[in-house]
């Protein structure tokens, strides 16, 4: 039924024209400031896959993980995402603060695009997981980021989505959260829809994801097994050393 | 169930003008309450931390009135009859309009950490300004009837065709806040841009002067007329000032010109949002 719908993505960010799905910054036309944040990206998800994605900073991890959402448009080749996604990109991003907990909740459904109804009726389930505790009848304001955190997460989480959307999340809240948040994860990848996961927490990469490529400079350089994968990544960085990371996360700042 | 888990979320083709004004149209209605939550909470935020809260709303009209009141009255010696009550018309329409185009700078941008994170149609945000700046109007309506009680012979039964001005009103807030939010996004300079319009503005506009005293000097001048006969502002602040202080109908036939007239201005800055929302993200 439902669990049958195949997921797929279809990138082909190159051939024709050039990629512009860049963070040029202010200065658009100068040329020399532009860059590529994805290039020739090919890339394709199934139904039941999770896909970890590895890189060093600024390789273009959030990038895609943006362009799959539907925040960036690709300025060359074509993208498709058939069924319902839900990010996990900045946790309680979209918070007001002069909202409580409630309305929140269902200001984020808005910004997700889940129907009313739905978020409604799971509206006590999402303050529970969120475990906010009195704070749920106060103005958003007041909470902490962790709070903040936990709040998003529970929203994001709380409709099962075709496809899901991680930015290193895993690290949500105290450690009693993490546990929690993890759990969560993992009953949503048990309900095979895809998944992809960007993160730098290698192990968890590993012991999540059945698929994972690893992008540097916009590109995608490996993909196979995690396990492989992971270890091409390790061996590699050993060697390209420290300093080629420091230059590149200086160059952009997602 | 299948066939909405099926749909394709990501990657529709680009369409045309009709169809991406329809569509903004659609998601305007679709997210019709995201916009009620943004402008709950933007309400809710220009009352609070103050001490006495919510009270600025009636006071902070009251006072530019009172400003202007003694600057025209006082200093200037020159008025009208029953002054403050021919003020209150001119300046609570028009504070509506200027907090709504002001706010317009900063609603897409000030919302950077959710443009990253998820998408969603963005004409929501322009939206919502206008929106909130429509129900502060309506709490500014609340001293008028404190001036009748001074002026209770002003008082007829035309302030119930207000809202019939205020649609005209609506019609050309709505294209230029979204015009300036979307433009805003590519030139920080927008701010100023817009703080120093908005007050050349509000002097060529009939608000603390009357629009007779505007035509007679102009009356010499055939180009000028024109120019001043092009504001729209001009038409609506008339027409609010003919139902609340001179009690009579407002000039209805120029009022269903100046809607009609923003229906394609509306159009075209729909699209024109539509096609730059796409590059909104980036340049954040």
């Amino acid at each position: 039924m439902l669990r049958g719908v195949g997921v797929q993505y279809d990138m082909r960010l190159s051939r024709k024209r050039r990629l512009r799905g860049t963070l040029t910054g202010k200065y658009k036309d100068s040329e020399a400031k532009k860059f590529w944040a994805l290039r020739k990206v090919d890339l394709e998800v199934r139904h039941g896959e999770s896909l970890a994605v590895i890189g060093n900073n600024g390789a273009g991890k959030s990038t895609l993980l943006q362009t799959l959402a539907g925040i960036i448009t690709p300025d060359e080749g074509e993208i498709e995402v058939r069924g319902r996604i839900s990010t996990l990109l900045n946790l309680g991003a979209g918070f007001e603060d002069d909202l409580d907990a409630q309305e929140n909740i269902l200001l984020a459904g808005e910004y997700l695009g889940i129907p009313h109804n739905t978020i409604r009726r799971k509206l006590s389930e999402i303050i529970n997981f969120a475990d906010i505790g009195k704070f749920a009848d106060m103005p958003a304001r007041t909470y902490s980021s962790g709070m903040r955190a936990r709040l998003g997460f529970s929203v994001a989480t709380s409709v099962d989505p075709d496809v899901l959307l991680l930015d290193e999340v895993m690290a949500t809240g105290d450690a009693a959260f993490a546990e929690k948040s993890r759990t969560r994860v993992l009953e949503l990848m048990g309900r095979a829809r895809a998944i992809v996961f960007v993160t730098h927490d290698l192990e968890a990469a590993e012991k999540f994801c059945n698929r994972a490529i690893e992008i540097d400079r916009g590109e995608i350089i490996a993909s196979g097994s995690p396990a492989k994968v992971i270890a091409d990544y390790r061996k590699r960085n050993s060697i390209t050393g420290p300093s080629s990371l420091g230059k590149r996360g200086a160059r952009i700042a997602t | 169930m299948r066939a909405s888990s099926d749909r394709l979320t990501v990657g529709r083709p680009p369409v045309g003008p009709i169809q991406a004004f329809l569509e903004a149209l659609a998601s305007l209605r679709r997210r019709r309450r995201l916009i009620w939550y943004i402008t709950i909470s933007s309400l809710r935020g220009r009352g609070r931390d103050s001490v006495i809260g919510n009270l600025w709303w009636v006071l902070d009209p009251a006072l530019n009135i009172a400003i202007y009141y003694i600057l025209v009255v006082v200093i200037f010696a020159r008025s009208e009859p029953a002054y403050p009550l021919f003020l209150f018309a001119g300046i609570m329409p028009w504070r509506w309009l200027s907090s709504a185009v002001s706010e317009s700078t900063s609603v897409i941008r000030g919302r950077a950490s959710i443009m990253r994170s998820v998408a969603f149609p963005t004409i929501t945000l322009p939206a919502s300004t206008v929106l909130s700046g429509f129900i502060s109007f309506l709490f500014g309506l609340v001293p008028l009837a404190v001036l009748y009680v001074i002026y209770p012979e002003r008082l007829t039964g035309w302030i119930f065709a207000i809202p019939l001005v205020a649609i005209a009103q609506i019609a050309w807030t709505i294209p230029l806040v979204i015009f300036i939010s979307a433009v805003s996004m590519f030139f920080l300079d927008m701010q100023n841009i817009v703080n120093h319009g908005m007050r050349l503005w509000f002097y060529a506009t009939p608000i603390i002067y009357s629009a007779e005293g505007l035509r007679k000097i102009a009356a010499d001048h055939p180009p000028i007329d024109f120019l001043i006969k092009l504001n729209p502002f001009l038409w609506i602040i008339e027409g609010y000032r003919d139902l609340i202080y001179a009690g009579r109908p407002a000039n209805w036939g120029a009022l269903l010109g100046i809607t009609l007239a923003s229906l394609p201005v509306t159009f075209v800055l729909v699209y024109v949002f539509r096609r730059l929302s796409p590059y909104f993200v980036k340049v954040l």
